[in-house]
């Protein structure tokens, strides 16, 4: 585990006060699309394609801050559309440093450098650019479906590191994915000094224009369990050890739609992150008026089967720990072990 | 293999007893295209059409102009059709065409659209 500990701190006692109120439903983290543009069309991504109009648009930051208050989550996750392309990105992330929010910048890292360079950044414990990389470069660079990403990325990562910025990676596995070149990518990362590494396998997306490589539920448990058996001790991993467990097979948990709430241009997404089945004017009208029984595995949609994605699971087994003396206990063994 | 490519592009649907409204406007909402929605009075709206809610008291759709005004709430009550008018954008099968111009050896810089406006 590499999540630090002032950051699991609050986590920790956000979701402990959550519990003390007896909330039922609270979000873990917010993804907040400021805009849909990107400077790359990945296979596996459903979430450009629209008009030119809809692609000009973007958030304003008050829009963005309003939404950061009215969820109140204490983590921020900036994906879109690529983050670093919204002019605005430097006073947003500024001003949810200053709120004390944790903000995951979710960048394919193309422009980092460049930006970094323009001073448009403060290295913070409460900033980390989760770089998008998908494998080492001949995974990486056919799963954006551009070469050279992989290496303006690594590029990117470097000057970050060289100028104290955390730095953590967020991987999506699709069919295919081989287990001893992944574990060859985990020791790539680690030796660029990464802080940490986030993994998750793809959702179907019905937009997306690959829909031949997504991952099913059992293939994912094995392309897991291979992954991460044995794993070395240099690995750290930037999410719950408990999540992981749940892709090897080993956990059997329902979604959180909930936990990972989306509020881009269109409002509040209905209901997660990945499913876009209408908006809520307000964080508050999403929570209580989704029908949230229509989703998740127990509610047979469809839409849901075989989805295993952090966005849904991550806040199960965050509340899994935080919930349980088991799921504490667990956690705690293989943070200190290292063994999944 | 890819399935055969469909989309609504194009299609000009007139609401009967086989295609209730709702369902068109279920379909308007799930196209990533610009839709043209035409309302009783005869008037014709161009736009996106990102929201709809069947569940409200009134049922609404929310829709951006073509132009990006917006938004604007339209009650399903005065819709009477929507066209599918616009280029569908995630239509098309740019992945496997990028895997074809590759092994083709034509592989370097993907010329497809990157969703910038």
């Amino acid at each position: 585990m590499s999540v630090p500990a002032a950051q699991m701190w609050t986590v920790a006692a956000y979701v402990l006060r959550q519990k003390l109120r007896g909330r039922r439903r609270y979000p873990l983290v917010l993804m907040l699309e400021p805009l849909f543009r990107c400077n790359l069309a990945c296979a596996g991504c459903g979430k450009i394609q629209y008009p030119a109009q809809i692609l000009r648009k973007q958030l304003s930051v008050e829009q963005c801050l309003r939404a950061v208050e009215e969820c109140g989550a204490p983590i921020v996750s900036i994906p879109g559309g690529e983050p670093l392309m919204y002019p605005e990105i430097g006073r947003l992330v500024e001003e949810l440093v200053r709120r004390g929010k944790y903000v995951y910048l979710c960048t394919n890292a193309i422009q980092l450098r460049e930006k970094l360079e323009a001073g448009l950044f403060t290295p913070s414990r409460h900033l980390s650019f989760s770089v998008h990389l998908d494998g080492r470069r001949a995974e990486h660079d056919e799963s954006v479906c551009r070469e050279g990403v992989y290496d303006q990325a690594v590029e990117g990562i470097r000057e970050a590191l060289r100028r104290g910025f955390r730095v953590t990676t967020n991987t999506t596995l699709f069919e295919g994915a081989s287990p001893l070149r992944m574990r060859e990518f985990f020791d790539e990362m680690m030796d660029l000094g990464v802080e940490g590494m986030m993994l998750s396998p793809g959702y179907s997306y019905s937009k997306a224009p690959d829909q031949e490589h997504f991952l099913r539920k059992t293939r994912t448990n094995d392309l897991f369990a291979r992954m991460l058996s044995k794993p070395k001790r240099r690995w750290r991993f930037n999410q719950s050890p408990l999540f992981l467990r749940f892709l090897m097979g080993k956990h059997d948990y329902e979604c959180t739609p909930w936990g990972n709430p989306t509020f881009n241009l269109f409002g509040w997404q209905r209901p997660c992150y990945l499913l876009q089945e209408g908006y809520a004017e307000s964080f508050q009208d999403l929570m209580e008026t989704t029908r949230w029984e229509r989703y998740g595995r127990k509610s047979g949609n469809a839409k849901c089967r075989d989805c295993m994605v952090h966005c849904g699971f991550e806040a199960t087994a965050v509340n899994e720990t935080f919930g349980s003396w088991r799921g504490f206990v667990e956690t705690v063994g293989v943070t200190l072990t290292g063994r999944f | 293999m890819t399935e055969p490519e469909t989309t609504l592009e194009g299609w000009t649907p007139e609401p009967g007893p086989d295609l209730p409204l709702e369902r068109i406007i279920d379909l308007a909402f799930d196209y990533r295209g610009d839709t043209t929605v035409v309302l009783t009075d005869g008037t014709e709206l161009p736009g996106y059409v990102f929201n709809r809610n069947a569940d409200a008291g009134e049922p609404f759709i929310q829709m951006f102009d073509a132009d990006g005004a917006g938004p604007r709430a339209i009650p399903y009550s005065r819709i009477r059709t929507i066209r599918f008018t616009g280029r569908d954008p995630a239509a098309g099968n740019s992945y496997a065409l990028w895997r074809r111009r590759k092994e083709t050896g034509g592989a370097g810089r993907d010329e497809r659209g990157r969703g910038q406006g």
